[in-house]
């Protein structure tokens, strides 16, 4: 088990983690492949053959093949020494779907051909397999599964080639730097919003709305400038009124202001274990979003205000992922 | 995108998968093509269906013949295999199968890994093609067919986009470029050892020479213009003896069972044939390719007791008690050996032994009109004086006479004896009297043994090329010949070649088993009569140089090899030694160059480096390589006081001679010498340096 672990150890201190990967000798392997094995057995067949049969052709073909097997050995480890690769960070996702990984290789020689990289451990259909044109460049897209919620590492990519003869197997490991939030998984099909009395003083904003529309008015808020509103909401009416005293514009809120009370709690999803009311919670997070109401979110030892935008969106889904 | 490999237009606008599979196609054909010439026709009639059949379902796009199909096929080519050849085992129903394989393979090609089954299969056809040729242009064309294999390889492990075959082929041809120099170094070093296990199989369905003889098997004999022999003889003008003379005593058969002639079983003593040799030596030079037999043809008579040894390029030959030359095993590789021969000569020995009694045995109950023939031919008035010892001289040319009187016809074509009926001696002296030297000499011997006159068969090469070529004279297979000796008291054993005297131009020009020029030489000869005489010179010129140089590449080359290279006592160790030798240099350029390629280009980079993990040995292991020299030296100063002064301004002084404008200091490599050693003695003075 000890020696499990220090060899586990050894290789994480041998390949950092970085964004960046750059090929050489330290970070190369070479092995031959299965077709190398089933090539040197051949070689051996061919020449017992030609000995027997003293063939002065069988000899330079055998030595000419072996030539060729061993000069494919230094031209596979070479299709990827040199090269780098770099990641661009990945998009958050929810805990389910798949991780997409943007890669980009860099290739400061020589032309390089099926150059292939995939998720460290996967099978060989899994690779994503790209030319990088000498002293260009290579785009390559990756994806791999999002299991668990957090804060989550990437997994280690392995970029491999077999070209040109397919007879040696290089290959590298590169353990990413980046990390990547994986969201809970929303529930499906979105379950109702909670009530909302418990937390409102009996108001009920969705039948205040309806009382206000039957009354002939036109409900309308009005709130404080804030980044990212357009000019056409801004009262502009007002706007002399708050440049002399010094406060923010007016402007006119879309929404109703009642829906500024809707409030998520770890409560509100009561009965369920802990997953499943990560997974409601991000379901009705993502229906509020959806419906454009400000919302806001209340777990133990987080609390964020209604708001709606894309910041307050994503703490609470990483407040949500981030529940131990 | 250019193609330059595409055979044709439209091959432009096929898919990629379509394209390669085209492509593996030709080239399994490309490979398979050679063995058409020896192969029964129906596997060549049967490779090329399938491969075109398979090109078909490739171009329309349908789906591969299930297994059942693949099973028929098996069924079908291993019928058809026992049919030709009455066996599934050995080698020429193995290379059969092999054909066979590949092209089935062609039908199960789905994923592009299924080039490798092909690639394999490939270079073993490649292998068996070379025991049957290993001329010049065979060589070209499996060099291309190996290119081709090699670049289907390369086009499997290119799994994106549509890469042209040219550049396949291009990357092919620099993998084998890179390799070139191990090829070169393994064929000129690797140890040239005699085969395994087994032996080399016997030369398949060609003429030649052969240990054995069976009367008229053969309807036809394929003239065959490959070399046997070549001479060159040591006087001034390297001339070679008169054509009556060249005799190149090969298998000596003298058992006949009514069919097949073998060599006699003689292992008892004082079986030898006694030779006796005179007048002055004629001296030559002589290389031999290899026929698979155990005996080697050398020109009548070479010098030497029965039981005497020879030694020629490492084979030991022994001289067996009928004065041929034989080696343990059968000869599977070129010899050369410089050796005499004496025009005078007598052989045999001068009293009637129990071991002529061998040479007098006729299987009984065989051929009884050539018996009744031979007996009413002796009682003719004319021998009715002759006794047991001076009979010989006189019925031999008689018999020849007879031979030569009647209607016997020498022809390279005539047809299959004893279909018919077992007395194949009566069918030939009586019915067909149409035949080769084979015929003509095993007649002969039958009837002289019917006289009670001791006779025996002797095989191996008459006559020569016209002109020497590149200074050798030519024997070909075509040269092959069966003569006859027989036996008389006062000469011992004499020799009689019956084909002579019915066709005497075989004999006294030395022409060869030769067929009518084809029609492309006969077309040339209308032409220009010089012309096609000088082509085939030059061509054999050409071919003699890569046949001493390539294909007679032996162990005694390799050994001239090490002593040019100032080795003195070349052997095997010595050739292990230069090979080690040069596998260690190899490696240790390879490990240089690793190590010279993976540090830094420039130097102030690897100065830079030197000098952060100097500072780290000195404890500053807050410096990183980001930073600059100044920088470091602060981080110095706060680590060791004021005792890192001196280094620190060191460090001052790389900045300023690296980054300040016209300053050239750093760029030399002498002044960074001087730079590092002053900076290594100012780390002397720091309190803790360990340095």
């Amino acid at each position: 088990m000890t020696v499990k672990r220090r060899w586990r150890a050894w290789w994480n201190a041998r390949h950092p983690r970085a964004d960046t990967h750059t090929m050489g000798q330290r970070n190369l392997y070479i092995l031959p492949s299965r077709a190398g094995l089933a090539f040197c057995l051949t070689l051996a067949v061919l020449l017992i053959g030609t000995i027997n049969d003293q063939l002065s052709l069988g000899y330079a073909l055998t030595f000419l093949l072996a030539g060729a097997g061993l000069a494919s050995m230094h031209l596979t480890h070479g299709n990827l020494r040199g090269l780098s690769l770099d990641l661009k960070p990945p998009q958050p996702v929810f805990a389910g779907d798949e991780i997409h990984l943007a890669l980009r290789l860099h290739n400061p020689g020589r032309a390089r051909y099926g150059v292939g990289v995939q998720v460290a451990g996967t099978p060989i259909d899994a690779v994503a397999w790209t030319d990088v044109p000498a002293g260009g460049h290579a785009l390559l897209e990756l994806r791999c599964a999002a299991e668990l919620r957090g804060l989550r590492g990437l997994p280690d990519l392995q970029i491999v080639t077999r070209f040109p003869l397919g007879l040696f197997r290089a290959w590298s490991i590169w353990r990413p730097a980046a990390r990547v939030w994986v969201y809970p998984r929303p529930e499906l099909p979105t379950p109702p919003m909670p009530e909302q009395a418990a937390h409102d003083e009996g108001r009920r904003p969705a039948q205040a709305l309806r009382l206000m529309r039957s009354a002939g008015l036109e409900f309308d808020g009005v709130r404080a400038y804030r980044r990212g509103d357009s000019a056409r909401q801004v009262l502009w009416k007002k706007a002399a009124l708050s440049f002399e005293a010094g406060t923010p514009l007016w402007v006119r809120d879309a929404q109703a202001p009642a829906a500024q009370q809707l409030w998520l709690d770890w409560r509100d999803a009561a009965p369920l274990a802990t997953e499943a009311r990560l997974s409601r919670l991000t379901a009705w997070l993502l229906a509020a979003e959806r419906a454009q109401s400000p919302v806001g979110l209340r777990l133990s030892g987080f609390e964020a205000a209604p708001a709606l935008d894309e910041a307050h969106l994503q703490a609470c889904l990483q407040a949500l992922a981030g529940v131990a | 995108m250019r193609r330059p490999f595409s055979p044709i237009t439209q091959v432009r606008h096929i898919s990629r998968d379509t394209r390669d599979t085209l492509f593996l196609l030709a080239t399994i054909a490309a490979v398979t093509l050679p063995h058409g010439d020896h192969l029964p026709l129906w596997v060549t009639a049967l490779t090329g269906l399938i491969l075109a059949w398979r090109a078909g379902l490739a171009l329309s796009g349908r789906a591969l013949p299930g297994r059942w199909v693949l099973v028929g096929v098996l069924v079908l080519t291993a019928g058809l295999t026992w049919l030709t050849h009455r066996t599934l085992m050995g080698r020429e129903p193995g290379i059969t199968m092999l054909v066979m394989l590949m092209a089935m393979k062609s039908l199960e090609l789905r994923a592009r890994r299924d080039a490798f089954v092909v690639f394999f299969l490939g270079f073993f056809l490649v292998l068996t093609q070379f025991l049957y040729s290993q001329s010049m242009l065979m060589a070209v064309w499996m060099l291309l067919s190996v290119w081709a294999l090699l670049s289907a390889v390369v086009l499997a492990q290119m799994p994106v986009g549509q890469p042209s075959l040219g550049l396949a082929a291009k990357l092919a041809l620099r993998t084998c470029a890179i390799g070139l120099p191990v090829m070169v170094g393994l064929f000129l070093l690797f140890p040239r050892i005699a085969p395994l296990w087994g032996v080399p199989a016997e030369t398949l369905g060609r003429t030649g020479l052969s240990s054995q003889m069976a009367f008229g098997a053969m309807s036809e004999i394929a003239s065959d213009d490959g070399i046997a022999l070549r001479l060159r003889f040591d006087n001034p003008g390297n001339l070679p003896p008169p054509p009556e003379a060249r005799y190149f005593r090969g298998p000596v058969l003298g058992a006949f069972d009514g069919r097949l002639w073998t060599a006699n079983e003689l292992g008892y003593a004082g079986a030898a044939d006694p030779l006796q040799v005179r007048g002055t030596p004629l001296r030559y030079e002589i290389t031999v390719e290899p026929a698979r037999i155990k005996v080697l043809p050398l020109l009548e008579m070479a010098p030497g007791e029965a039981g005497s040894g020879l030694q020629a390029s490492g084979v030991e030959l022994t001289r067996g008690p009928e004065l041929d030359f034989a080696a343990k095993r059968p000869i599977a590789q070129r010899l050369r050996l410089n050796t005499s021969a004496h025009l005078n000569y007598r052989a045999g020995p001068l009293e009637n032994s129990l071991a002529l009694q061998s040479n007098l045995a006729l299987p009984p109950s065989f051929n009884p009109r050539t018996m009744e023939w031979a007996a009413a031919f002796r009682k003719q008035r004319r021998f009715a004086d002759l006794n047991e010892d001076n009979q010989a001289e006189v019925l031999a040319p008689a018999v020849l006479e007879h031979i030569r009187s009647n209607d016997y016809t020498y022809t390279l074509a005539p047809g299959r004896y004893g279909e018919t009926t077992q007395h194949v001696i009566d069918e030939f002296w009586f019915d067909r009297r149409l035949g080769f030297c084979e015929h003509f000499a095993a007649a002969f011997v039958v009837v002289m043994r019917a006289l009670d006159v001791p006779a025996r068969v002797v095989t191996g090469y008459q006559g020569m090329d016209a002109e020497p070529v590149d200074g050798y004279w030519i024997v070909r297979n075509a040269n092959a010949h069966a003569w006859a000796e027989y036996w008389t008291p006062a000469k011992g054993w004499v020799r009689a070649d019956p084909t002579a005297a019915v066709a005497p131009g075989r004999v006294l020009q030395g022409q060869s088993l030769r067929a009518p020029a084809g029609v492309f030489a006969g077309a040339l000869n209308q032409f220009n009569p010089a012309l096609w005489p000088n082509l085939r010179a030059s061509w054999e010129a050409v071919n003699n140089r890569w046949q001493q140089l390539v294909l007679n590449y032996s162990r005694e080359d390799q050994f001239n090899l090490l002593k040019s290279l100032g080795v003195e006592q070349p052997d095997w160790l010595a050739l292990g030694r230069v090979s080690a030798a040069v596998i260690a240099a190899l490696a240790l350029a390879g490990g240089l160059w690793t190590w010279w390629s993976g540090r830094p280009r420039d130097a102030w980079s690897r100065q830079r480096a030197h000098v952060l993990r100097q500072l780290r040995r000195w404890g500053v292991t807050d410096a990183a390589p980001h930073q600059a020299p100044r920088r470091w030296a602060a981080l110095l100063s706060a680590r060791h006081g004021a005792a890192a002064a001196p280094a620190a301004a060191l460090l001052t002084a790389l900045e300023l001679s690296r980054y300040s404008h016209g300053s050239a200091a750093a760029s030399n490599w002498m002044a960074r010498r001087r730079w590092h050693a002053d900076f290594r003695r100012a780390g002397r003075m720091l309190p803790s340096s360990p340095d």
